[in-house]
C-alpha cells in the first residue's frame, strides 16, 4: 500500500515528530509507514487522513490504484 | 514516572530477584525465588503503568505480539518432544511374563538432569524471543533511518 504522509507532512509544514505526537505513536511508526515498511491499521489510516483534514483515500493507495 | 526511572526500578528488581536466587539457593527452598519471581513480574506490570513518556502504539505492540506468537509456534514443538519423551517414562511397563527380578532398576529422569533440561528450554524461549523480536523489529522499520 502506498502513501502520501510525506506529502501532506511537507505541505502543512509538519516534522514527524510533530504529526507522531499529534496522533499518539512513535516517529518510528510514522516514518515506517512513509516508507511502506508497515500498513496501519483503519483506526490509525483514519486519523491520519483527519489529521490532514483530507479522505482515507486520498492519503493511502490500495495496490494498483492510480494516484488522484 | 519518567522512562528512565522505570528502568533503573526494572534494574533494582532484577538485582534482588539475584539475591533471592542466591539466597533460595543457599538455604534449597525453590518456593522462594518462584513467588518472588511471579511478584517481581507483577511489580514491573505495576511500575510501567505509572511511566507517562512511554509510548506504545499498534506498530510496538505488533512486534511483540508477532515476536511471542512465532515463539510459541517454535517452542511448543520443542518442548512437546520432550515432553513426549518424559511421558515414555510413565508410560513403560514391563513385559510379561516376568523373567524374575530386573538386573537394573528401570532408568527415571533424575530430578538433577530434569533442571538442565529446563534451564536449556528456558534459555532457549529467551534466545527464541529475542531473536524473533530483532527480526520483526527490522522488518517493520524500527532501526530505520530518514533525513528528519
Amino acid at each position: 500500500m502506498k502513501n502520501k504522509i510525506k506529502v501532506y507532512r511537507a505541505m502543512n509544514d509538519l516534522t514527524q515528530e510533530d504529526l507522531a505526537k499529534a496522533i499518539g505513536v512513535t516517529r518510528q511508526t510514522i516514518l515506517a509507514i512513509e516508507k511502506g515498511r508497515y500498513v496501519p491499521s483503519l483506526d490509525l489510516a483514519f486519523r491520519i487522513a483527519r489529521h490532514f483534514k483530507v479522505n482515507v483515500e486520498e492519503i493511502f493507495l490500495y495496490g494498483d490504484t492510480p494516484s488522484p | 514516572m519518567k522512562k528512565n526511572t522505570f528502568y533503573l526500578v526494572v534494574g533494582c528488581i532484577a538485582l534482588v530477584l539475584l539475591g533471592i536466587l542466591w539466597y533460595s539457593v543457599e538455604v534449597f527452598r525453590p518456593p522462594f525465588i518462584e513467588v518472588s519471581f511471579v511478584l517481581a513480574i507483577v511489580l514491573v506490570y505495576l511500575a510501567r503503568r505509572k511511566v507517562d513518556d512511554l509510548i506504545e502504539d499498534e506498530r510496538s505492540v505488533k512486534i511483540t505480539e508477532q515476536a511471542m506468537v512465532r515463539t510459541f509456534q517454535v517452542f511448543w514443538v520443542i518442548f512437546a518432544a520432550f515432553s513426549i519423551g518424559a511421558v515414555m517414562q510413565i508410560l513403560h511397563v514391563p513385559t510379561f511374563p516376568r523373567p524374575g527380578p530386573p538386573d537394573h532398576p528401570p532408568e527415571i529422569l533424575p530430578l538433577r538432569s530434569l533442571g538442565y533440561i529446563q534451564l536449556g528450554l528456558l534459555i532457549l524461549m529467551i534466545f527464541l524471543y529475542v531473536g524473533f523480536r530483532i527480526y520483526y523489529a527490522r522488518k517493520y522499520g524500527e532501526w530505520e533511518t530518514d533525513e528528519e
